[in-house]
């Protein structure tokens, strides 16, 4: 029996994947002092739980990312012939799955706030022996949970393109968008201030259904992806490029007459096979062998490109 | 970036205002030169009883309260949970009664933060939920009294 051979990042992605493991491991430092801060400053704000759960969570694309780098790279064996490259996907679908489920229980708990109109109370701390109003640690408190996140995001877009690691997309997307949540939140705590009980609620509101939207978006992914959906790009989601230039590959191959591919995305890697009828009956398993290692060695994505032979092509129903 | 900034510059500028945070039902307002409705139930030495009006720890504060907001106290007396119930329906704007922060009508009205602690006990005053100006008030008022409030309780245990 074939089992996938053992997969690494190429050689020039190896700093790249580390940075990225060094960047999440910052990030959930960052994020667990951000959790209890805000745990502390949150008292009756409706819009600080909100953003609370939400920070708490934006904890897991990270740790997932953390704990299947892990496990990812491990050798295929006889028992697990395919390798482990799924567990990305796995990984993907729990923290989309938590994000989606965690927005629902906010808006159903922001909307009764709001429908019971119950009136946040916000009164004063005291900081080393001052009395000031409770709601500007609030403020403090998401300006802290928010502008280094934005920085974060930034850093950590561009290596997840490269690396082909949704886990790190997801959560990169998430942080550069995190400003809206502590401006929304920022917003309804001034809005307590200025007596309209109301601004919380509504703010609170507003950024769970941000959170709705981001885990929808994200699950429907993570599901289409278990369901071996065609390779897209991690950035724009359209259909990678690579399908195309294979096609066109194997269609300038004189000992080819015909052929139909498909392509499948197993976490950061392709499993890619051709249907092809040949146009010689000779050499025929070295034209084979030869044009498989072509393709695979086309772009560190395409993991194992399998060509079968045949006499027909079988017929798709989108052509 | 720069709009964050801008946004950080403004709500700084924005709170600094001086009647910041406000009450959305202005219950701050009406007490300055008006009345104060305190509701109280008996419990000394947090707050006695008396022919006239309750004396005690909790009593005497409020009464210098206020002074500080130019308000007549008009006392009324009954049990702590019909206390409560007017003051969810505003009916009042304050309860003592040597309230623990351990109360479990949290949810429909509010408690200052403990101006008193002794351990286990977390010595807090009942308010109108959401008047946030008010019950930062009162909370700065008690945190001034801070330092002489064990001394002073002494006087009314002695009694």
């Amino acid at each position: 029996m074939k089992t996938v051979k053992t997969f690494e990042f190429p050689a020039e992605l190896q700093p790249l994947y580390r940075k990225a493991k060094r960047l999440e491991w910052l990030t959930i430092a960052y994020l667990s002092v951000t959790v209890v801060v805000m745990y502390l400053t949150m008292g009756n704000s409706q819009a600080m739980k909100t953003a609370w759960y939400e920070d708490l969570l934006s904890l897991t694309p990270s740790v997932a990312f953390l704990v299947i780098s892990r496990i990812f790279l491990k050798p295929a064996n006889n028992e697990f012939p395919y390798g482990y490259h799924k567990v990305v996907s796995i990984a993907y679908l729990c923290s989309s799955l938590a994000l989606f489920s965690v927005g629902i229980f906010l808006v159903i708990d922001s909307g009764l706030t709001l429908i019971k109109a119950d009136r946040p109370t916000i009164g004063t701390t005291i900081i080393f022996g001052h009395q000031i109003w409770s709601g500007y640690l609030m403020i403090v408190a998401l300006i802290w949970g928010t502008v280094p996140s934005i920085f974060l995001g930034k850093a950590k877009l561009p290596l997840a393109q490269k690396l082909h690691e949704k886990n790190l997309h997801t959560d990169a997307e998430m942080q550069k968008a995190d400003w809206m949540t502590g401006v929304a939140a920022i917003v309804g705590i001034l809005g307590i201030g200025w007596g309209f009980w109301w601004a919380d609620a509504v703010a609170a509101s507003l950024i769970a259904l941000d959170v709705i939207h981001d885990g929808f978006k994200n699950l429907k992914q993570a599901l289409f992806d278990l369901i071996d959906q065609i390779p897209k790009t991690v950035d724009n989601q359209k259909p990678d490029p690579i399908i195309k230039h294979i096609e066109e590959f194997l269609r300038q191959k004189s000992w080819i007459k015909d052929s139909a591919i498909r392509i499948r995305e197993d976490g950061h890697i392709y499993f890619g096979e051709a249907f092809v009828v040949p146009a010689v009956t000779t050499n025929l398993t070295q034209h084979l062998e030869d044009t498989s290692r072509e393709i695979e060695n086309m772009h560190w994505h395409l993991h194992e490109f399998i060509i079968t032979l045949v006499s027909q092509l079988p017929t798709s129903e989108n052509k | 970036m720069r709009l964050v900034h801008c946004f950080i510059l403004l709500v700084f500028i924005i709170s600094a205002c001086h009647n910041f945070p406000r009450d959305p039902d202005k219950t701050l307002e009406k007490v300055k030169n008006g009345t104060l409705l305190v509701g109280y139930s008996e419990n000394p030495p947090w707050v006695i009883k008396t022919n006239a009006a309750p004396t005690g720890l909790e009593a005497e504060l409020i009464k210098e309260f206020a002074q500080t907001q130019q308000a007549k106290v008009i006392w009324v007396n009954d049990t702590e949970q019909d206390l409560f119930e007017k003051l969810e329906k505003q009916e009042l704007h304050l309860v003592i009664g040597g309230i623990t922060d351990k109360n479990s009508w949290k949810s429909k009205i509010s408690f200052t933060r403990p101006y008193y602690q002794i351990p286990k006990e977390k010595h807090v005053m009942a308010v109108i939920k959401g008047e946030n100006a008010f019950t930062v008030a009162l909370e700065t008022f008690l945190h001034r009294q801070e330092a002489n409030l064990p001394s002073r309780l002494q006087t009314y245990e002695n009694r």
